[in-house]
């Protein structure tokens, strides 16, 4: 009888352990030496540049003598020069690259190349949307999820009237800000967010210039705006400068995902009263981690496989529900920014 | 010191930096000399090559053309745009080189008929066929092309080389002869040099003109296939601002801006001194802008040095006398 209670309670402790329909825990042992690659989408925008210090942090935790590797094209040429240096740690033979991809589906080719090699393929931030030539993605947070923030954050900037408001978005095909757009016009089907008039979305390529001069002919294009909803670092920040400098920001106001640290006066003087994002260190770290873990052999990337990844807790490896193919790890949750958190956060 | 000697020693000077270059490379990086690097070195930047080749005539023959990239994004646009209708794709991809023979049929005939200049007339074309590509396919991204046209921009097909770099091959040793070995080369420059001078001696300017601009519109056309079946996938932004590439590397090449002078070996060290430094830049894992950065600094200086050289050896002999 007493066998029996402890066979139970071990076999009961063994499920609290495992998640259910995850196979056991696989253990990421440091020390080996592994050729690694973060690639942003372009170098010189601060959430990459997050991303790349929580790699390093990473990198540093499980001792791995090769250094990593941060590359990145210039804005101008985003497209071909990530297939080049996917193409080049290809002929390297590194053991495992991290996109966050700024091409769509056109950088499946040099990818899958990659993967030929016996390369680790892992995007972060914005996946490979067929999913081909792709391990897994690390979602920051659930798309849908994403969604509902932002029409959250429309209505308690505008009230429960509502009124209208418009997206600046990034570049057309970018799978993350498409796939948060479209969850966001589902979140408003439900009847809270009736009074929320979406007018329409406009593409400022993730470029400063341009993503501040399509903010200006917003204003134009869609009469009766009062607010600009910008799911993207760079967007949010170029929108907020425009209503500055154009004292329009009594009347329009800003939101959607912004990092506190240049967020912060926009946030002070009213222009962006609210945003949401997650933090881009974490991001970076745990995609180390999942490289790190499939370059070595720790886990394989197929749906069940779950890892420690340090200081960050437990991962596993799900089908991905956003994409028709594909797996992910889904990191979250969101962090909401106002006026009372926001300096803070901007340290 | 006479023009030839002059050229002479810029393609020895071309030669030089290109072995520098790849005795770096080889230095540092024991990838650099596979075959699959060395292909993919030419694959990685084939679209821009093609189309230099072209361009290196345009320039010669004292015109320009800017609408090469918005060609290729417009024909790349065309093939996705009419797949994406029901078009067999073998049809989708004649109607888009038709575009492109359409598209220089236009560029040629302001440029040539009606007289503007060429900078003018292809800075609008730039613009316009980038306007017109990015109608057809709008915000979308459209793949999900046949097998056979991805495998034909990203599998070896002659040994281990594709067929964009045996097109590229080819169309090095078609233009070299028509520059340098036919009548019509002869012509290119004779314009270029002094196009008054041409017109008087009964060249027709125009019809050169206008084959020039039709064959720079078209073969920018095939590059802009070639480019979407490297990436199997089309966007309105396709190949958007390599026309820059393509014309310093015709540049760097030796060809004078002004035209009448240049020559089709320089352009080819010029293309293969970058091809080769950006290539072993990334094996050095040097991106970004401080490629761009290195990359710049070299056609400065290259284009700083000689004319410098030239104005101090004037001053001096004019000191002599």
């Amino acid at each position: 009888m007493k066998k029996l209670l402890l066979a139970t309670a071990a076999a009961a402790m063994l499920a609290l352990i495992v998640p259910h329909g995850a196979k056991a825990q696989s253990a990421v042992t440091g020390g080996k030496a592994v050729d690694m690659v973060l690639l942003p989408k372009f170098l010189g925008i601060l959430p990459f540049d997050q991303a790349h210090q929580g790699a390093e942090e990473a990198a540093k935790e499980l001792a791995n003598s090769k250094k990593l590797q941060y590359l990145g094209p210039t804005p101008e040429n985003s497209v071909a020069g990530q297939i080049e240096i996917v193409t080049n740690a290809a002929t390297q033979g590194v053991g495992a690259i991290m996109i966050s991809n700024n091409s769509g589906d056109q950088i499946v080719p040099s990818a899958k190349a990659a993967k030929a090699k016996g390369i680790k393929v892992v995007t972060w931030d914005s996946p490979i949307p067929s999913a081909e030539g792709e391990d897994v993605f690390v979602a920051q947070v659930d798309f849908s999820e994403t969604g509902k923030i932002m029409a959250d954050m429309a209505l308690s900037i505008l009230g429960k009237d509502g009124g209208k408001f418009a997206i600046l978005s990034a570049s057309p095909d970018a799978a993350n800000q498409n796939a948060w757009i479209d969850a966001m016009k589902n979140a408003l089907k439900d009847p809270k967010y009736s009074k929320l008039e979406l007018q329409g979305i406009v593409y400022g390529n993730d470029q400063s210039e341009t993503s501040y001069n399509q903010a200006l002919a917003m204003v134009d294009k869609f009469p009766g705006m009062k607010l600009i909803m910008a799911p993207t670092s760079v967007g949010i920040v170029s929108a907020a400068k425009a209503m500055q400098d154009e004292k329009l920001c009594d009347k329009i106001k800003i939101s959607g995902l912004g990092v506190p640290s240049e967020m912060l006066a926009y946030t002070k003087n009213g222009c962006a009263p609210q945003f949401a994002l997650w933090s881009f260190v974490d991001l970076g770290y745990l995609s180390y981690y999942t490289a790190y873990a499939l370059a070595t052999g720790a886990i394989k990337a197929e749906a069940g496989a779950s890892f420690k990844a340090g200081r960050m807790g437990n991962y596993a490896i799900t089908k991905d529900p956003t994409r028709k193919a594909g797996l992910r790890i889904l990191m979250g949750p969101f962090s909401l920014y106002d006026i009372n958190n926001v300096e803070a956060a901007a340290k | 010191m006479n023009i030839r000697a002059r050229l002479l020693r810029w393609e020895t000077l071309l030669l030089a930096m290109l072995v520098v270059i790849a005795g770096l490379n080889i230095a540092y990086s024991p990838f650099y000399l596979g075959v699959g690097n060395i292909v993919n070195l030419f694959q990685l930047s084939i679209e821009k090559i093609i189309v230099a080749l072209i361009m290196t005539l345009i320039i010669i023959c004292g015109e320009i053309d800017l609408s090469v990239a918005s060609v290729m994004g417009l024909a790349s646009c065309v093939t996705a745009w009419l797949f994406q209708m029901g078009w067999p794709m073998p049809w989708a991809l004649v109607a888009a080189l038709a575009v492109g023979g359409v598209a220089g049929l236009i560029n040629g005939f302001w440029t040539a008929y009606v007289g503007l200049p060429s900078l003018a007339v292809t800075l609008a074309g730039l613009i316009g066929y980038r306007g017109v590509a990015r109608i057809l396919v709008e915000d979308r991204a459209i793949g999900g092309y046949p097998l056979w046209f991805n495998n034909l921009g990203q599998q070896p097909q002659f040994g281990p080389l594709t067929i964009s770099i045996v097109i590229f091959l080819a169309m090095f040793a078609i233009m070299a002869v028509v520059l340098h070995r036919s009548a019509l080369g002869r012509l290119v420059y004779v314009m270029g040099n002094n196009l008054q001078a041409a017109r008087y001696s009964g060249v027709r300017v125009r019809r050169v003109k206008l084959l020039l601009f039709v064959a720079s519109s078209m073969i920018a056309a095939l590059a802009g296939l070639l480019y979407a079946a490297r990436l199997g996938s089309v966007r309105g932004d396709m190949a958007q601002g390599f026309e820059l590439d393509v014309i310093t590397m015709v540049l760097l090449g030796g060809v004078s801006i002004f035209g009448g002078s240049g020559n089709l070996l320089g352009v080819g060290l010029s293309i293969l001194v970058i091809l080769n430094l950006r290539n072993g830049m990334g094996l050095a894992d040097i991106t970004g802008n401080t490629q761009t950065s290195v990359i710049g600094a070299l056609l400065i200086l290259s284009v700083l040095v000689p004319n410098m050289a030239r104005m101090i050896h004037t001053r001096w002999k004019g000191r002599e006398t």
